[in-house]
C-alpha cells in the first residue's frame, strides 16, 4: 500500500514537472475560462447561470482527453513497460496511479474555477454542493477512461495528437457548452449525444444528477473499463 | 559448485523466423558469464526468455534464485529523479533503500537531476542500482557499456567485479569482446541461433590458435601483419626494413583478440 501511495504522489509531482500536463490540465483550461467567462457573460448575461459547468467540463475534457494520454504513451508505447515488468510490478499499476493522479489535478482546476467564476464573473454556483462535486466526480472519471483508452490504444504520439483532437473538438462544440444544443441540426444534435460531454454538462446542471442522464456516461466508463482490461492483458502477452 | 542457471533446449521464433535453435547451457553460480553475438544473434531474446519477460516455443529454463534485471533499452519516466526511482523500486521490491549501493554507484551526485538530463553512463548507473535494488542473487545485463565513454567502462566493470567479489551471479549479454575477455569466468558465443561455442576465454583461445597482430609505421606509410610464429616474423621484417633502408617510426605488437576469434568462429557457423 505504501509503495502504491508514493506510486500516486511521485506521479503527481511527475505531471508537475511535465509542462504537457500542466499546460492541459492548468494552463490552457483557466486561460480559456478566464477569457471566456469574461466574453460570454458579456454578450450572454444568462450564461452566468451555466459558466461553471461549461468551463468545467472543457476544463475536464481538455485535461483527459489531450492531456492524460501522451503520459501514458510515454510508459505503455516504451520501455517502461518492461521494467514494470521486471520488477513483477502488474501493467495496470501505472494505468491506475496516472489516472489518480490527473484525477486530483482536474479536480484542483476544477476548484479553481469554481473559487473565481462567482467573484470574477457574478456565476451562479451550484444550488448543491454534494450533487454537483458527485457529477463532477462521475465526468472526471468518465472522461479519464475515454483518456486511457485513447493512450493504450494508440501507439504513437504523432496519432494520438490528431485522434485526442478528433473527440476533445466535438466534445466542446457539440456538448452546449459554447452555445444552446437546440440550436444545432438534428444530426449534430444526435452526434453531440455520443460524447460523453453532453452528458456531463447535464449531470452537473442544478437538478441534473439524476439516472437519465447517469446511465450513459456508466455505459461509455463500462466500455471504456473493458477496452483498457482487453488492451493491458494483449500488452502483457506481447 | 552448484547451477544458478540451467538453460536446455531453448527454442524461441518469431512467425516463420528462428532466432534461437535448442539451445543449452548452465551458469554456475557466482561466476560472470556472457552471452556474447553480433547484432541479431539473439542475445537479447534469449536472455528475455531466460528473465520471463519473453515466452518461448519449447526447451526448460530453471533459475535458482532472485533476478535482478538490467535491460538493454531501460527507460524511466522523462522527470523523474535517481532517488525518486531507488524509493519507488524499493517499494515495488518491499525494501529498504540501500545507502551504501546509492553511495558506490554515485547517485547521490546526480540526485536533483532529472532522468531525460542523466548521461548515458549516469542512465547505466542508475538502471545498475534499480536491478540491484532487491538484493539479487543473480543479475542480468543486457549490453551494460553500449554507449559509455572509457572511464564510465572501467566504473562499471569494477561493479560487475565486485558483485562477483559478494556472492553473486552476473549474467550479460555483450558484443564487446574486450570487455568479456577481461571480465568473464565464461562465455557462450551465440550465431545463426545456435551455441556455437561455450566455455572460458582463455579456452576459445586455444581452441582457435594464437594469432599475432603487428602494426608498423615507417616513413612509407603504415601497416598491419598477421602473424603466427611472432619471433620469426618480427625477426625477418625488421631485417628487411634494414636491408632496405627504411626507417621504422613505430611498432606495435599484439595478441589476436577474442574479436577476431569471434569473427572466425560466427563465420564459420554462418557457413
Amino acid at each position: 500500500m505504501n509503495a502504491f501511495l508514493y506510486g500516486v504522489a511521485l506521479q503527481w509531482r511527475l505531471d508537475i514537472r511535465s509542462k504537457s500536463l500542466l499546460i492541459t490540465c492548468y494552463i490552457v483550461p483557466l486561460i480559456f475560462f478566464l477569457l471566456m467567462g469574461g466574453i460570454f457573460t458579456y454578450v450572454m448575461p444568462e450564461m452566468k447561470n451555466t459558466l461553471i459547468p461549461s468551463m468545467i467540463v472543457m476544463g475536464v475534457s481538455m485535461g483527459a482527453f489531450v492531456g492524460l494520454p501522451p503520459s501514458l504513451i510515454e510508459t505503455y508505447g516504451s520501455d517502461i513497460k518492461k521494467v514494470y515488468k521486471t520488477n513483477g510490478v502488474p501493467l495496470y499499476l501505472g494505468l491506475v496511479t496516472m489516472s489518480i493522479s490527473a484525477f486530483i489535478h482536474l479536480m484542483i482546476m476544477c476548484v479553481i474555477i469554481l473559487l473565481l467564476a462567482p467573484v470574477l464573473f457574478e456565476a451562479v454556483l451550484p444550488n448543491s454542493f454534494p450533487l454537483f462535486f458527485l457529477a463532477l466526480t462521475v465526468y472526471i472519471i468518465v472522461s479519464l477512461s475515454i483518456g486511457c483508452v485513447l493512450g493504450q490504444a494508440v501507439k504513437n504520439q504523432a496519432k494520438l495528437n490528431m485522434i485526442s483532437q478528433l473527440v476533445f473538438l466535438p466534445s466542446i462544440l457539440l456538448s452546449g457548452i459554447m452555445f444552446p444544443i437546440d440550436l444545432l441540426p438534428d444530426f449534430f444534435k444526435f452526434l453531440g449525444r455520443i460524447f460523453p460531454a453532453s452528458w456531463g454538462y447535464k449531470l452537473m446542471a442544478d437538478g441534473g444528477f439524476q439516472l437519465e442522464n447517469l446511465w450513459y456516461p456508466l455505459l461509455v466508463f463500462s466500455a471504456a473499463v473493458t477496452v483498457c482490461v482487453v488492451l493491458l492483458k494483449k500488452r502483457e502477452s506481447e | 559448485m552448484s547451477n544458478a542457471i540451467e538453460v536446455s533446449g531453448l527454442t524461441k521464433s518469431y512467425g516463420s523466423h528462428v532466432v534461437l535453435k535448442e539451445i543449452s547451457f548452465q551458469i554456475a553460480a557466482g561466476e560472470i558469464f556472457a552471452l556474447l553475438g553480433a547484432n541479431g544473434a539473439g542475445k537479447t531474446t534469449a536472455l528475455e526468455c531466460i528473465e520471463g519477460l519473453k515466452k518461448y516455443d519449447s526447451g526448460t529454463v530453471t533459475v535458482n534464485g532472485t533476478a535482478g534485471i538490467q535491460l538493454q533499452s531501460s527507460s524511466l519516466p522523462a522527470h523523474i529523479k535517481p532517488m525518486e526511482a531507488v524509493r519507488l523500486f524499493a517499494g515495488w521490491n518491499k525494501v529498504k533503500t540501500d545507502n551504501a549501493l546509492i553511495h558506490s554507484l554515485g547517485l547521490r551526485e546526480i540526485e536533483k537531476k532529472q532522468y531525460a538530463q542523466l548521461s548515458t553512463g549516469q542512465k547505466r548507473r542508475l538502471h545498475l542500482a534499480l536491478a540491484l535494488i532487491g538484493d539479487p542473487d543473480i543479475i542480468f545485463l543486457d549490453e551494460p557499456t553500449a554507449g559509455l565513454d572509457v572511464e564510465g567502462r572501467l566504473s562499471l566493470h569494477d561493479n560487475i567485479r565486485k558483485l562477483k567479489s559478494s556472492g553473486k551471479t552476473v549474467v550479460l549479454a555483450s558484443h564487446d569482446m574486450a570487455e568479456v575477455e577481461t571480465l568473464c569466468d565464461r562465455i557462450a558465443i551465440l550465431s545463426g541461433g545456435k551455441i556455437v561455442f561455450c566455455g572460458t576465454p582463455s579456452e576459445l583461445t586455444c581452441k582457435i590458435g594464437k594469432k599475432y597482430f603487428i602494426h608498423i609505421k615507417t616513413e612509407l606509410g603504415s601497416d598491419t601483419l598477421e602473424a603466427d610464429n611472432i619471433e620469426n616474423t618480427l625477426l625477418s621484417l625488421l631485417g628487411e626494413m634494414k636491408r632496405n633502408g627504411i626507417k621504422v617510426l613505430d611498432i606495435k605488437v599484439d595478441r589476436g583478440t577474442l574479436e577476431q576469434h569471434f569473427m572466425e568462429m560466427t563465420g564459420r557457423a554462418e557457413k
